[in-house]
């Protein structure tokens, strides 16, 4: 889990989604796909966007700007984290690669997905919000 | 093959709406029609956020049923990839995997916890 001091040694990927730049440990970043035509799974939420095969292993593609802001960004790119418990896709308009990331890494918020997004955090002149993987992770498990 | 994937024999590969479903053939006692079907069947379309509706309607021996739009048979070994932790909930933790056939992935759903998920909407629409 992230600090919540100023600055950490870590390194990030930053990528934005729609309007809003976020940054993913570098750690856990595992690679920025392509991905194909996704299939849809029944029951599953509107951020949810699919699955795709990668590799074997069947990975969910989650919308990050429809997740966070309610506004959906149609693109064919994301990065995929894996962690132990699995990988995931998050979409991704722009990505502008691996660097260190300056600011506080309090919660964005009390509650929903923006208590698992960590800020005020600046990286390369940018506003970014830093996502707390696992806690995401937990957060789209319960269905958020 | 991938880490913790397994073969399955027997598959109903079903269409709901422009999506995929699938169900283990096992788990199938009857096929009906939704004009003879006397029971309570939830639409696979509802849970792709579509219109209920369904020109088959799959029986589990428990009695739970599931309406789809189309379906065919595809009595081949295919391997089962294994959902991702993260679906573990959804469609009320019906997702039993994957398979990859016809040139894509599809949904392999236990019929009986996806019939009673899709019970309350069934309910509603009645």
């Amino acid at each position: 889990m992230p600090s919540t001091e100023t600055e950490t040694r870590q390194s990030y990927l930053v990528f934005a989604c729609g309007s809003s730049w976020y940054a993913v440990p570098a750690e856990c970043a595992a690679e920025v796909v392509s991905f194909p035509e996704l299939t849809r799974v029944p029951g599953a939420p509107g951020h949810l966007l699919g699955v795709f095969a990668h590799r074997g292993e069947v990975i969910p593609v989650v919308d990050m700007s429809l997740l966070v802001s309610g506004e959906s960004e149609p693109t064919r790119r994301a990065v995929l984290v894996r962690l132990t418990r699995g990988t995931l896709a998050l979409t991704a308009s722009r990505v502008a690669g691996v660097s260190q990331v300056d600011g506080r890494l309090e919660p964005l918020g009390a509650n929903g997905v923006h208590l698992h997004l960590r800020g005020p955090a600046r990286s390369a002149q940018r506003d970014v919000a830093v996502i707390d993987p696992e806690g995401l992770f937990d957060h789209l498990s319960q269905g958020g | 093959m991938a880490t913790g994937s397994r073969s399955i024999t027997g598959l109903l590969l079903c269409r709901a709406g422009d999506h995929r479903v699938a169900f283990a053939a096992h788990e199938v006692v009857t096929i009906e029609s939704p004009s003879t079907f006397g029971g309570l069947a939830g639409s696979a379309c509802r849970a792709f956020g579509g219109a209920a509706g369904a020109e088959r309607i799959l029986v589990a021996a428990s009695g739970e049923a599931v309406g789809v739009d189309a379906l065919e048979i595809d009595p081949e070994p295919l391997t089962l990839l294994p959902a991702p932790a993260l679906l573990g909930r959804v469609a009320g933790g019906s997702l039993r995997g994957f398979v990859q056939v016809r040139g894509g992935l599809w949904p392999l759903m236990s019929l009986v916890d996806f019939g009673r998920f899709l019970a309350p909407s069934a309910r509603e629409a009645a």
